[in-house]
């Protein structure tokens, strides 16, 4: 890792992640106050990292921007930010409008909390985040632009309602198979009988969303993202938050539901019988793969390059669930030490009591240097214990490792460039078999 | 003293009046009413969308340079473009060297520290370790918007850190706020090459002073074709084919280039732009500094343009003979071709939106395949495109709309539902407009399909009659899915947003 500068990085910034949460919510208009050219920039990241996904309703080139100038810079953006946001009223079509600043305008100190409120004044659906770029990356801008939906949109004081639930934790675009995961976990919760508002989903609502501090609690699926925006809520509408792994496969999905069904004292009996249930259905699927992986010898070491969700999920699900041998992990985003020790932590308690190497690291270029630490390369020598069979689950990035060392590779943490993502997650029990199949899909390609 | 001579060039609204805000038709732009060609008061709108800024395309051109990394200074996500652009990075390694291997880009990210006390350590530091790091021949250091407003001098730190890294190092201003004209990203990156790894004063003096860099000799039958990234390995393969049939070497320049092989350009006999939206400022510094003299004028895009850009280089050579008799057999055997496709063709409307240059050229190749332009809109609009307008305005039978936009999506909603054009073509992540209202697309520039030369009408006919053929995906998707506006904005004028300042626009 530099001190000085972030290799490739594999996010875009706040004014980037919070865009693409705006533009993932019904009928969400994001208004950039930033210069001209950023959500052009977010739209070929995009195009480039997302598997094939690009925008949605109101999103890449369609965003209502005030693509401020140097004129602007000088004597402020504050009255065209307002004439933006007055003909953008006029002419888009939106359930939600939010006001994202961009580094520019932040940097002149464009007081854009007034310019919001004296819409809200007038009854307009419009919330306001300040999202510079120089703020932090596409996680952390998930995280402001959630923070400003509860604190501008939910309303207050609502009735709470018993088994409802709000989802987040997965981050539209910068996880490229955000419906699919999000899906999966919402499907584990609805049969645990609980009523679960997503966001992001299609099933999802504007009025519901507007009611979301009615519910009983907000489960984050992830250690970092949105855990800021949990407790924002918590302090706002006396909602706790529950902060859990992005639950991948049955082990993870198993612990998933005993620990929401703890927290929220749903019947035993109903959660043992879904999981009974989902199990079942899982292990009727992998049975008959049983001779093929015995007799091609399918089990694997494996390197695991991805995000604060998928670093360490992936590869509990590889050590617990597949058999496999994660040798190392390498989490690539920037993270504050309490944040790397909730995913030490993940780490920590592998059921199969393997014992992963957990690295931090943001320059994707610098894993092949982590492995040989643990497996240094050949000196010719007769005997060696190579790090083979091998495998790579990282970004699309991770190519040239995967090169370097000789093994199969599967894009799944954001760049992923070559694969087309629609409906397709990791997450809950069908979401392990998934990846199982996507990955030995990968390793028998030339049979 | 000269452009060149600044630590950036000048912004295109100043040097060429070049504007993005008008609303107009092809006999007005033509200047069929006396209209000034050049709009030198530039509109401005009350509502806008987002668009791209000069570090796309200038990121686009950097991250092709073989053995060059690209540091940006500014925030963590400007650069994250090139999560696309290293698909054609990868690609074009490939097809020209066999080689596939992914750009190297990094980032200072600059965060609300350095905001607040500079980033010019930052980034000396970062050029140091990038330099020990990737050890590459050049490191192009290219400042986004933050740099810019916080007044961090990168054209300092780089003459500061040169000393002391093997590497050399290219200041590249892509200052997103100082522009609205995206085409500056050219003069930006032509800058930097120029300032840098074709120094004037390092050339041995000829007769008149004008002469290849120094150790080299002027080579009179090597032309530079230049690229600045919108064709792709494909179509300069069907230039150098037109190009050699008059008995010419080609040099193509500058992507996919060698910093260390750039100063070749300065041998040639003749430098050849297949768009003038993109090259002037550098050729006029080629012709300047190392007596190479230029042409920039037609596209090579459509049946006639191809005819007239080669001729206009045969002009140069005494080969005119030769190229009338390859034009007459190449326009021959392409007719026959493109025959079979017309059918389908004829008397189909079509909506058409590009780059300036590159939608009027294109406008007209469809014209020549049986299309009838419905309407174009370009990016920007500057003096170079006079001479299209004229050739459009020509050739057809009705007067139709032209829009100059940034983009701008919501002007394009609204005249295609007006308009119910039969096809539209637009460029990267351009065609969703128009998918999401039914109407059959297709992409106007990827560096992976052919456009360029005879080769390249006839595959875009392939490619359109394709997608004629079948356009039911489009169809579906706007049964299913709806665009983000208003009923009240269809009705209202596509332009009500264009304010003019200080009077008349047109």
């Amino acid at each position: 890792m530099s001190e000085h500068f972030i290799e490739r990085p594999r996010y875009v910034c706040a004014l980037g992640g919070a865009t693409a949460t705006i533009t993932a919510l019904p009928g969400g208009i994001p208004i950039l106050h930033s210069a001209s050219g950023c959500t052009g920039n977010f739209a070929w990241s995009q195009n480039g990292g997302s598997g094939l996904q690009v925008g949605g309703y109101c999103g890449t080139l369609s965003i209502p921007s005030s693509n401020v100038q140097e004129r602007d810079v000088v004597f402020g953006g504050d009255a065209r930010l307002r004439e933006q946001i007055e003909s953008t009223l006029k002419i888009m079509d939106g359930s939600i409008f939010a006001v994202l600043t961009g580094c520019v305008t932040e940097v002149i100190g464009d007081d854009i909390k007034t310019v919001v409120s004296d819409f809200r004044a007038q009854g307009v659906p419009i919330i306001g985040a300040e999202t510079g770029g120089f703020k932090g990356n596409a996680y952390w801008g998930y995280d402001l632009a959630l923070q400003a939906l509860f604190r501008d949109f939910l309303e207050r004081g609502v009735a709470k309602v018993k088994k409802s639930v709000n989802l987040w934790g997965v981050v539209p675009s910068a996880d490229p198979f955000w419906r699919g995961n999000l899906e999966g976990i919402r499907n584990l919760l609805e049969a645990l009988g609980l009523t679960v508002n997503s966001f992001f989903l299609a099933e999802d609502t504007i009025d519901g969303i507007r009611k979301a501090a009615g519910a009983e609690l907000n489960i984050v699926v992830s250690h970092v993202y949105g855990v800021e925006a949990a407790k924002a809520f918590e302090e706002m509408h006396g909602v706790p938050y529950l902060s859990v792994p992005l639950p991948i496969g049955a082990s993870a999905s198993e612990a998933f539901l005993k620990t929401v069904s703890k927290v929220l004292n749903l019947s035993d009996k109903k959660v043992r019988a879904v999981i009974t249930r989902e199990k079942r259905a899982y292990f009727r699927f992998l049975e008959p793969m049983t001779d093929c992986f015995n007799d091609l010898d399918l089990q694997r070491y494996a390197v695991v390059v991805g995000d604060a969700n998928y670093a360490t999920s992936i590869t509990k699900f590889l050590a617990d669930d597949l058999g496999w041998l994660p040798e190392l992990t390498i989490c690539t985003d920037p993270l504050k030490d309490e944040e790397k020790q909730r995913l030490v932590a993940q780490l920590d308690r592998l059921e199969s009591k393997y014992s992963p190497t957990l690295v931090f690291e943001t320059d994707g270029s610098r894993a092949v240097e982590h492995l040989q630490k643990k497996w240094p390369p050949s000196s010719g020598q007769k005997y060696y214990n190579a790090f083979s069979p091998a495998f790579v689950i990282g970004s699309s990035l991770e190519r040239e490792l995967a090169q370097a060392i000789g093994a199969p590779h599967l894009s799944v943490s954001f760049p992923v460039a070559n694969r087309a993502i629609l409906d397709r997650g990791y997450t809950g029990f069908r979401g392990g078999l998934r990846l199982v199949e996507d990955v030995l899909s990968t390793v028998i390609a030339g049979r | 003293m000269s452009y060149i001579d600044l630590k950036s060039p000048p912004k295109r609204e100043d040097r060429l009046k070049a504007c993005i805000a008008h609303g107009g038709t092809i006999c007005e732009m033509a200047g069929a009413k006396g209209k000034k060609s050049c709009l030198h008061d530039d509109g401005d709108r009350a509502f806008t969308q987002g668009s791209i800024c000069l570090l796309l395309p200038a990121l686009a051109m950097l991250n092709s340079l073989p053995d060059n990394v690209v540091l940006l200074h500014s925030a963590i996500g400007c650069g994250g473009c090139t999560h696309s652009q290293n698909a054609n990075v990868r690609f074009g390694g490939s097809v020209r060297w066999g080689k596939v291997k992914d750009g190297i880009w990094i980032s200072t990210a600059m965060d609300e520290t350095d905001v607040i006390s500079g980033g010019e350590d930052k980034l000396e530091q970062a050029i140091i370790e990038a330099d020990r790091r990737y050890r590459p021949f050049s490191i192009t250091v290219v400042a986004g918007c933050v740099p810019g407003i916080i007044g961090d001098d990168i054209d300092g730190v780089v003459q500061r850190v040169q000393p002391q890294v093997t590497a050399k190092l290219l200041p590249v201003h892509c200052e997103g706020f100082k522009t609205k004209i995206w085409a500056t990203a050219y003069d930006a990156v032509y800058h930097g090459i120029g300032r840098t790894l074709l120094r004037e004063g390092e050339q041995q003096s000829g007769e008149n002073g004008l002469a290849p860099f120094k150790g080299l000799e002027r080579l009179p039958r090597t032309v530079n074709l230049m690229n600045v990234s919108s064709m792709g390995r494909i179509d300069e393969l069907e230039l150098e084919r037109l190009l050699r049939s008059i008995d010419l070497d080609v040099n193509v320049f500058p992507v996919f280039t060698h910093p260390e092989n750039m100063v070749k350009a300065t041998q040639a006999a003749l430098s050849i732009s297949t768009c003038p939206t993109h090259d002037d400022y550098f050729l006029g510094y080629l012709e300047e500094r190392f007596g190479v003299p230029s042409i920039i004028r037609h596209m090579p895009i459509g049946i006639e343009n191809t005819g007239l850009w080669l001729r206009d280089v045969a002009a140069r050579f005494g080969e005119e003979e030769l190229a009338e008799r390859i034009i007459e057999q190449e326009e021959r055997e392409l007719k026959e071709a493109l025959a079979p496709f017309r059918k389908l063709f004829e008397g189909k409307r079509v909506f058409i939106s590009a780059g300036e240059f590159r939608a009027l050229a294109t406008a007209r190749l469809l014209e020549e395949i049986g299309f009838t332009v419905a309407g174009i809109r370009s990016f920007h609009h500057d003096k170079f495109a006079e001479v299209e307008y004229q050739k459009l305005a020509e050739s057809t039978k009705e007067d139709y709309v032209i829009d100059i936009a940034d983009v701008q999506p919501f002007e394009e909603a609204n005249l295609l539902k007006k308009l119910k054009p039969d096809l539209f073509l637009g460029h990267a992540n351009g065609n969703g407009t128009a998918s999401k209202l039914g109407i059959p697309t297709h992409v106007i520039y990827n560096t992976g399909l052919a456009y360029i030369g005879y080769k390249g009408v006839y595959e875009i006919a392939r490619r359109l009659h394709r997608q004629l053929t079948n356009p039911i995906y489009n169809r579906k998707l706007s049964e299913n899915v709806r665009l983000p506006y208003s009923d009240g904005w269809y009705r209202a004028d596509p332009f009500s947003y264009i304010n003019t300042r200080g009077g008349v626009a047109a």
